[in-house]
C-alpha cells in the first residue's frame, strides 16, 4: 500500500480533491450566475429588447467586419434617443468568437441562455454561424439578417426557419457578374483567385452558371481561408504566367488587398480585377495596404478601375438620401474605436434600420414566432437602403436579389458602369439574369422606418 | 509475487474507482444547481479536462512536449462526423471508433516522435496542427473543406426521458460528456498509480537511468503516444458534437488552450488538469463578473481572457511551476 501511495504522490488525497473542487466549482457558480427572468417572451420587457450578435472583433478575419457592430448598436442608439419601440429600448449583446467556430458556440451560448436575447442579429462568418444555426434555429430564436451570402443558410427554410439573409448570396452576385464578363470580356482570358470555402465556391459556382468557367492550377488559383496574411505570391504567379488578363477575386476584402499587393509585387498587371462586392470594401483594402506601407493615395489607385457589385449605393454617393442620413447618425452616435464611414457601416446601419422596421412591423405583442413570421410575410413593407427589393418568402429567406455593377475612380468610390444604374437580378439556382426595375421607398426626414 | 502484485492492483482500481464515482457525484450535483448557461460551460470543461489529461500524461508524465493535441483531437473530432453523416452510426458507436482512429493516429504519430524530443518534437506536432485546414480541404469532397460537418449531441432516447425526464440541451449535453469523462478519469488515474506510470515517469527524469532500470523506453514513448491521443480523439469527438467539425474548430490556439490549462492546474497531475480546465472555461465569464461593471471599451475587454490567462501563465511558470495542485503538495512537505 505504502508503494502505492508514494506512487500517487504526485495526485492528490480524495478528500483533499474534493474539497478544493468543490469550492472551484461553487465558485464558478457564484460569479456565474445570472438573474432569472420573469418576461414570457425572452428579451423582451415592457421597455427593453435584447438582441445578440456574434462576429470576429479580434483577429485576422476582424479587420473591416468588426465595425459592423459599432454600426448597428449606432442605430438603435439613435432609434432610442427617439423613444425607441413601442417605448422599448433596443440593447444590442455583442460577442467576438474570433472567426473560431469553437469559440462562436460557447458565445451562442452566452447570448442565449446569459444574455436572454430575443434574436440573433447581423452575425457575421459562414464557418462560425454553421456552428451554431441549427441549434439557434432549433430553439426558435429568431437569426436576423446574417451576414454572409452562403446560399445553404437561406434557399431552404424548413430547414433553417428562423434564418434570414441580409446579403445577396453569392451565386446570384457571381452569375450577374459572369453576364458581365460574358458580355465585355469575351476576348480576354479570364482567371480567378479563390478562397477554397462556401464563399469561393459559390462565386465559382455562379460564374459557370453565367458560362464563365476556369481550368484548375492553371486559371484557377485557391488558397485557404485565412492564409492571406502571408502573401498571394504563388496564386499571382500562377495566374500571370498563365496569361490570364482579367482576374476575378473570390475571397474577403484582405485578401484582394494580397492578391493586388502580391501581383504588385511580381510585376504582374493584369487589365482588369473583378472582386465580390464583400471583397471590395474602400476602406478596408485601403488600410491593409496602408499596414503593409502603400499610402491611401498610391492604394485608391490600385483600387481604380476595379469592377464589383453592390445591392446598396455606394458609400461614397454622398447625395443618396439613405447615405446621407446614415452618415449623420452614424457621426452623432458612432462610439466605436473606428467611426469611418465606409461599406462595412453603411451595411451595419443598414442592419439596424432594417431591424427596426422589422420590430416596429410586429406590433406591440413581440414574440419570436410573430417576427419570424412577419418577415416572410412581409418582405415587400420593410424598407430598407438597399436599391433592390428582399426575396423574403416562405420558399426563400435570401435577402437582396438585385446587384449592380460599377467601377471604382480615383477616389476609391464605386460609380456605376452603365451611364445610368442599372440592376440586375436572377436567382441562386439557374434562372436568367434580368433588369430589375424597382423604386426604392424614399426615407423619411426623421430616418426613422415608417412601419406598423 | 503475483498475488501481492493482483492486491496492488485492486488496491490501484478501487482508489480510482472512488475518485472517479465521487468526480460524477460532484458533477451531477453542480450540475443540477447551475443555470442552462453554466451547464453548457460545465459539459464544456468536461471535454476540454479529457484533453488537458492527454497533455497530462504526454507532457506532464513523460516529459514529452506536444503542441498539437488539437490535431489529434480533429482526428478523433472528424472520424465521428463522418462516422455519423456518411453511415448513420449513432454518438454512442461513432465515438469509440473515433476513439481507435485518433489511437491509431497516435501511433503514427509516436513512431515518429520516438525518435525526437524537446523543440524537435514540439515542432513536429506543432506543423500537424497547422496542417489541419489544408488536409480538410486536400479532401474537400469527404472532410467538406472550411465549412466541415455539422454535428450535435442530438436529443436523448425515448428509455432515458422516461426514467428521467426530458433533460434541456444543455443538460443533455453534460450527461453525454460525463460518462466519457468519469471513464478518461478511471483510466487516467489508474495509469498514473501503476507500474506504467511510474515508467513514464522515469523516462521523464531520466531516460539512461529508466532503460538502465529495464524500461523500454522507445517502446513507452510510442505507447504513451498512443495512449494521450486516445484521450485527445475522445476530447475532439465530444467537442465537435458542440455543433461541427471543422477547421475552426480546432484551431493552433486549442492546443495552447490545453497545454495553458494543464499548466495552471499543475501539469503532472489529474486534480491539475480539472482545476485548469475550469480555469481556462470560466475565466472569461469571472472577468466580466468583476469588470462588467466598469465599461471598459471592447478593444481593451475582447483582450482581457487571453491577457489575464497569459498573466496567469507566465506567473505560475515563474514563482509556482507545479501550478495550483503543486502548489498543496509543497505545502505538505
Amino acid at each position: 500500500m505504502n508503494v502505492v501511495r508514494n506512487r500517487a504522490s504526485l495526485s492528490r488525497s480524495p478528500r483533499s480533491f474534493i474539497t478544493t473542487a468543490a469550492v472551484v466549482l461553487a465558485g464558478a457558480l457564484a460569479l456565474s450566475a445570472v438573474p432569472a427572468q420573469g418576461a414570457s417572451t425572452p428579451g423582451v420587457s415592457a421597455t427593453e429588447i435584447v438582441l445578440g450578435m456574434q462576429l470576429p472583433q479580434t483577429g485576422p478575419a476582424s479587420p473591416g467586419y468588426n465595425k459592423v457592430d459599432d454600426a448597428i448598436r449606432a442605430y438603435f442608439d439613435y432609434v432610442n434617443s427617439k423613444g425607441g419601440v413601442y417605448g422599448r429600448k433596443i440593447t444590442l449583446v455583442v460577442k467576438d468568437d474570433t472567426y473560431k467556430a469553437g469559440l462562436t458556440v460557447s458565445t451562442a451560448s452566452a447570448l442565449i441562455n446569459k444574455d436572454k436575447v430575443f434574436a440573433m442579429v447581423g452575425s457575421i462568418g459562414t464557418q462560425t454561424h454553421i456552428s451554431v444555426i441549427k441549434d439557434i434555429n432549433r430553439r426558435g430564436i429568431p437569426d436576423l439578417f446574417v451576414n454572409s451570402g452562403y446560399s445553404g443558410f437561406y434557399t431552404d427554410p424548413k430547414k433553417y426557419p428562423t434564418t434570414f439573409g441580409a446579403l445577396g448570396t453569392y451565386v446570384v452576385e457571381a452569375k450577374i457578374l459572369g453576364k458581365h464578363i460574358k458580355e465585355n470580356f469575351s476576348k480576354n482570358t479570364v482567371g480567378i483567385v479563390y478562397q477554397t470555402d462556401d464563399f469561393g465556391r459559390n462565386t465559382v459556382e455562379g460564374l459557370a452558371i453565367a458560362g464563365v468557367t476556369f481550368t484548375a492550377k492553371k486559371t484557377a488559383a485557391t488558397f485557404i481561408a485565412g492564409t492571406q496574411g502571408s502573401g498571394l505570391d504563388a496564386q499571382m504567379q500562377q495566374l500571370k504566367d498563365n496569361n490570364v488578363d482579367v482576374v476575378v477575386v473570390g475571397a474577403v476584402a484582405s485578401a484582394f488587398a494580397a492578391a493586388v499587393s502580391s501581383a504588385n509585387k511580381i510585376g504582374y498587371k493584369p487589365a482588369q480585377w473583378i472582386v465580390i462586392s464583400v471583397g471590395a470594401d474602400a476602406t478596408t483594402f485601403q488600410t491593409i495596404l496602408g499596414a503593409r506601407g502603400i499610402p491611401a493615395a498610391s492604394s485608391a489607385g490600385l483600387l481604380a478601375g476595379t469592377i464589383s457589385a453592390s445591392h446598396a449605393p455606394s458609400p461614397g454617393e454622398a447625395e443618396d438620401e439613405y447615405v446621407k442620413a446614415f452618415k449623420t447618425i452614424n457621426d452623432g452616435f458612432n462610439k466605436g474605436p473606428d467611426k469611418r464611414w465606409d461599406n462595412n457601416v453603411l451595411q451595419g446601419m443598414n442592419i439596424g434600420y432594417l431591424t427596426t422596421s422589422a420590430l416596429l412591423g410586429v406590433g406591440k405583442d413581440l414574440t419570436r414566432p410573430g417576427i419570424i413570421k412577419y418577415i416572410e410575410a412581409n418582405a415587400a413593407k420593410l424598407p430598407s437602403a438597399a436599391l433592390s427589393p428582399l426575396g423574403y418568402s416562405s420558399s426563400t429567406h435570401e435577402a437582396f436579389t438585385g446587384f449592380w455593377i460599377g467601377k471604382y475612380d480615383a477616389t476609391a468610390v464605386l460609380k456605376p458602369i452603365d451611364a445610368t444604374r442599372k440592376v440586375w437580378t436572377t436567382d441562386s439556382a439557374k434562372g436568367a439574369v434580368t433588369e430589375l426595375k424597382y423604386t426604392r421607398p424614399a426615407i423619411a426626414a426623421d430616418a426613422l422606418p415608417k412601419v406598423g | 509475487m503475483r498475488a501481492v502484485s493482483k492486491v496492488k492492483q485492486h488496491s490501484i482500481a478501487r482508489k480510482s474507482l472512488r475518485r472517479t464515482l465521487f468526480f460524477i457525484v460532484l458533477i451531477l450535483l453542480a450540475g443540477s444547481t447551475f443555470d442552462a448557461y453554466n451547464q453548457a460551460q460545465l459539459a464544456l470543461v468536461l471535454i476540454l479536462f479529457i484533453g488537458v489529461l492527454s497533455v497530462t500524461l504526454l507532457t506532464g508524465i513523460s516529459g514529452q512536449l506536444s503542441l498539437g493535441q488539437g490535431a489529434l483531437m480533429a482526428v478523433g473530432g472528424y472520424c465521428m462526423a463522418l462516422l455519423i453523416t456518411n453511415k448513420g452510426y449513432s454518438i454512442w458507436v461513432a465515438i469509440p471508433l473515433a476513439i481507435v482512429g485518433a489511437a491509431i493516429a497516435g501511433l503514427l504519430l509516436g513512431i515518429s516522435a520516438a525518435r525526437l524530443s524537446g523543440p524537435y518534437l514540439a515542432g513536429t506536432t506543432l506543423v500537424i496542427a497547422l496542417a489541419i485546414p489544408t488536409l480538410s480541404n486536400r479532401f474537400m469532397s469527404v472532410l467538406k473543406g472550411d465549412e466541415g460537418l455539422p454535428v450535435d449531441v442530438g436529443y436523448p432516447p425515448n428509455w432515458f426521458t422516461k426514467l428521467f425526464g426530458e433533460p434541456s440541451y444543455e443538460q443533455w449535453q453534460l450527461y453525454v460528456a460525463l460518462p466519457f469523462a468519469a471513464i478518461a478519469l478511471f483510466f487516467a488515474s489508474n495509469i498514473l498509480l501503476s507500474r506504467t506510470g511510474r515508467m513514464w515517469r522515469a523516462i521523464r527524469d531520466n531516460e539512461t537511468a529508466a532503460s538502465l532500470s529495464g524500461v523500454n523506453f522507445s517502446r513507452q514513448k510510442i505507447f504513451v503516444f498512443v495512449v494521450s491521443a486516445t484521450f485527445a480523439g475522445l476530447s475532439g469527438a465530444l467537442y465537435g458534437l458542440r455543433g461541427l467539425v471543422g477547421p475552426s474548430v480546432y484551431p493552433v490556439s486549442l492546443s495552447l488552450t490545453l497545454l495553458t490549462a494543464a499548466v495552471l492546474g499543475g501539469i503532472r497531475s489529474i486534480f491539475g488538469a480539472f482545476i485548469g480546465t475550469v480555469i481556462v472555461v470560466f475565466l472569461p465569464d469571472w472577468i466580466e463578473a468583476v469588470l462588467g461593471s466598469f465599461e471598459l471599451s471592447e478593444q481593451v475587454s475582447n483582450f482581457m481572457p487571453a491577457l489575464i490567462s497569459s498573466l496567469l501563465l507566465i506567473l505560475t511558470v515563474v514563482i509556482n511551476p507545479a501550478g495550483v495542485a503543486g502548489t498543496h503538495l509543497h505545502k505538505h512537505k
